[in-house]
């Protein structure tokens, strides 16, 4: 298999994976911080999900960054495939740069962030 | 030597608007800005999470509390529901399971699939925060 077919089938298969987590874990995530939590809705009335999300060290904080950062890579991967389908083709090869480096900050950035909340993490549960 | 293609290449030239000429092409782009709302939901949390991560917890709560970022979030949640569904949909089409003289039909992979997501939902929520 030629090198770009080859990178080709491991950003797709990526994408892929990313289409799960967003379709199984995200919802619940948004629901947590996003709604349950400022309407004080079950389960978590007015307490904060995020801190008790990371209060299960290990689970808690993979469970964030396998959702934040698959989710990131699915919606931008696929967002700026769709910018090219309503006009924007010529500048393909600029979207698909932008998008990679949002990709790739975003990533490092969630992976940063949790080991500053989380210094422990990288030992063994 | 260039290398010269036997015919010229005819490419339809598309304007911006042409998903809105069929009602499967309108349901398709509709599907694919759902990625809009999962891309915007993982960048503000990620913010959320540099305020949390920097000490500024209350910044990082009042701001979940902002009303635009509450119906931003629902808007997310229904369209990534939406995405997740089709999807579930969309497996029952391309790969149905034969089961003896019977094939699976689409809807009940998205049944299957609903209830797979509740079970995830649930365990979720009881492992993570309830406990």
């Amino acid at each position: 298999m030629p090198k770009v077919a080859r990178l080709h089938a491991i950003l797709w298969g990526v994408f892929s994976m990313g289409g799960f987590i967003a379709a199984f874990l995200l919802p619940v995530l948004i629901y947590l911080v996003g709604i349950a939590y400022p309407l004080g809705l079950w389960p978590v009335a007015n307490a904060d999900p995020t801190s008790a999300i990371l209060n299960h060290h290990h689970l808690g904080t993979l469970f964030l960054f396998v959702t934040v950062a698959g989710s990131l890579y699915h919606g931008i991967f696929r967002f700026q495939s769709t910018l090219t389908e309503i006009g924007l083709a010529p500048a393909k090869r600029a979207l698909e740069a932008i998008g990679y480096l949002i990709i790739v900050v975003g990533i490092l950035a969630v992976a940063y962030y949790l080991l500053l909340l989380n210094p422990n993490v990288l030992s063994l549960p | 030597m260039s290398k010269q293609k036997p015919f010229p290449e005819y490419r339809r030239k598309l304007g911006p608007g042409w998903w809105l000429s069929n009602g499967h092409f309108t349901q398709y782009m509709i599907r694919e800005w759902t990625s809009f709302f999962v891309a915007v939901f993982s960048l503000i949390y990620i913010y959320e999470l540099s305020l949390f991560a920097t000490g500024a917890k209350d910044s990082a709560l009042a701001l979940m509390r902002n009303p635009g970022i509450i119906a931003f979030n629902v808007l997310a949640l229904l369209f990534t529901l939406y995405h997740a569904f089709t999807w579930f949909y969309l497996i029952g089409k391309v790969q149905p399971i034969r089961m003896g003289k019977t094939t699976s039909k689409p809807w009940q992979a998205l049944l299957v699939n609903i209830v797979l997501l509740l079970i995830i939902f649930y365990a979720v929520i009881q492992i993570l925060v309830l406990r």
